[in-house]
């Protein structure tokens, strides 16, 4: 068991090194695995989290979020997490809370050694996407919303050691009124991401769970695949609408947590990660070249 | 664990900005030489309700083209932006960007804009789609 850690340990840092990008998508990646054990005299958990990133030019990220979980019963639990961002670069500073995610999970009775769980839900934004410093509108590497109302599914499969995660992330409202014009900023660094529309993404994550003998320890290295369907557009100084080539495709992830579980069923949980694969134009800010986190939570 | 807890919530809850080396100058804050030529001019009208005073300027500098608001004031809105119109709505036009806070107030005009075509000077929200003020373009 030792040895099988420290082979994937090795090869993710290899991995790291060799290709410093980064994690990337702030919803769709927040879709997370069902199967998480829940205490049973326990039905409710609260989470908190930092994490620091890197993203496109010179911006740094601390992102921030809370969330609480319901357990119903065996099959039905619900989740509420809010999120916020701080974002820091040649621009300036800019901090804000960012959304709301509302999803339930529904775990149908396991049949053998496989067993599924359907998540669904809502991702709220809590501003338009439109934050500004000293009323110079911004790029989207500096707000802490998308600005649209997204429908989020995912079909979750366990099997022995391994978690599959299947989702998609819909915008269904867009309220984005970013006013970012690249022409006008005095830097090339980001694209014009005036009046900003963004297309759907789906993903697909693969998680291997090892726990140490007595189960104190656990580490989950796992690839996410997201699939950015279609090219994102802007409405340019002429009020034309324009699409933006090469924001379309495929982002690869790797992630590696590593999380510590205490007696009382509270657990602590480190995770880095990194893209091998991006996509040729992130508009959406969605830029992480590496994260690094921290989360806590506590069941009661 | 509990002031852990509170202090990320209050973190969470409250948004903040500080400048950097790009949003450090205000919009709006570039001067036009005194040697610039005038060429058209217009004094803004206010629509939808709102307050208005002050005049719009085009000057030729050099190669390129200003727009210039002197003794400006408006009734404040949430994202307002600066537009050359085809007419005094907001249908067709060239979006100069942010409207910067100050009473004098400057902009470059994108290389190929016709005064001829685009004769109208709009304040105009972009969030919500609602103009604020247009001023008409006359020749000097």
């Amino acid at each position: 068991m030792k040895i099988k850690f420290l082979i994937v340990l090795s090869l993710f840092f290899v991995f790291n090194l060799a290709r410093a990008q980064g994690c990337s998508d702030a919803g769709i990646c927040s879709i997370g695995s069902s199967f998480n054990g829940n205490d049973e005299k326990k039905n409710n958990s609260i989470e908190f989290a930092t994490i620091l990133g890197k993203g496109d030019a010179d911006v740094n990220y601390v992102s921030a979020y809370i969330g609480y979980t319901r357990f119903f019963n065996e099959k039905w639990s619900a989740n509420a997490k809010v999120t916020s961002s701080y974002a820091n670069g040649s621009f300036g500073g800019r901090g804000s809370v960012g959304d709301v995610f509302l999803t339930a999970n529904y775990v149908p009775v396991a049949t053998g050694s496989y067993k599924w769980s359907f998540t669904s839900g809502l991702k709220i934004p809590f501003n338009q996407s439109n934050l500004k410093i000293n009323d110079h509108p911004l790029p989207m590497d500096y707000q802490s919303s998308l600005g649209t109302f997204d429908f989020l599914g995912s079909v979750n499969l366990n099997y022995k050691n391994w978690d599959f995660n299947y989702a998609v992330q819909l915008p269904v409202i867009n309220i984005n009124a970013n006013s970012y014009f690249s022409e006008y900023s005095g830097t090339a660094d980001f694209v014009t991401t005036n009046l900003f529309e963004r297309k759907p993404d789906v993903l697909l994550r693969g998680t291997y769970t090892i726990n140490t003998t007595n189960r104190k320890f656990s580490f989950k290295p796992n690839l996410l695949f997201i699939y950015h369907l279609g090219q994102d557009t802007y409405e340019d100084i002429y009020g034309q609408r324009k699409s933006i080539a090469g924001s379309e495709g495929l982002t690869v992830n790797g992630n590696l947590i590593a999380g510590y579980h205490f007696a009382s069923g509270n657990s602590i949980e480190a995770s880095i990660a990194t893209p091998f694969v991006v996509r040729e134009v992130r508009p959406d800010g969605l830029t992480r070249a590496w994260t690094a986190g921290v989360s806590y939570k506590v069941r009661f | 664990m509990r002031t852990i807890f509170t202090f990320i919530t209050i973190l969470m809850l409250f948004g903040c900005e500080s400048e950097g080396e790009l949003t450090r100058e205000k919009i709006g804050a570039m001067v036009v030489s005194s040697e610039a030529t005038l060429l058209f001019s217009g004094t803004f009208e206010p629509e939808g309700g709102n307050k208005v005073t002050g005049t719009a300027h085009i000057y030729k500098e050099g190669d390129s083209y200003k727009l210039s608001l002197k003794d400006f004031s408006i009734s404040s809105g949430p994202d307002l932006k600066v537009y050359l119109s085809k007419t005094n709505r907001p249908e067709s036009f060239v979006n100069l960007g942010s409207l910067g806070s100050g009473s004098s107030q400057s902009y470059t005009v994108p290389e190929g804009v016709s005064f001829a075509t685009y004769p109208y000077v709009l304040i105009h929200c972009q969030q919500f789609n609602h103009l604020f003020a247009s001023a008409a373009l006359k020749s000097n």
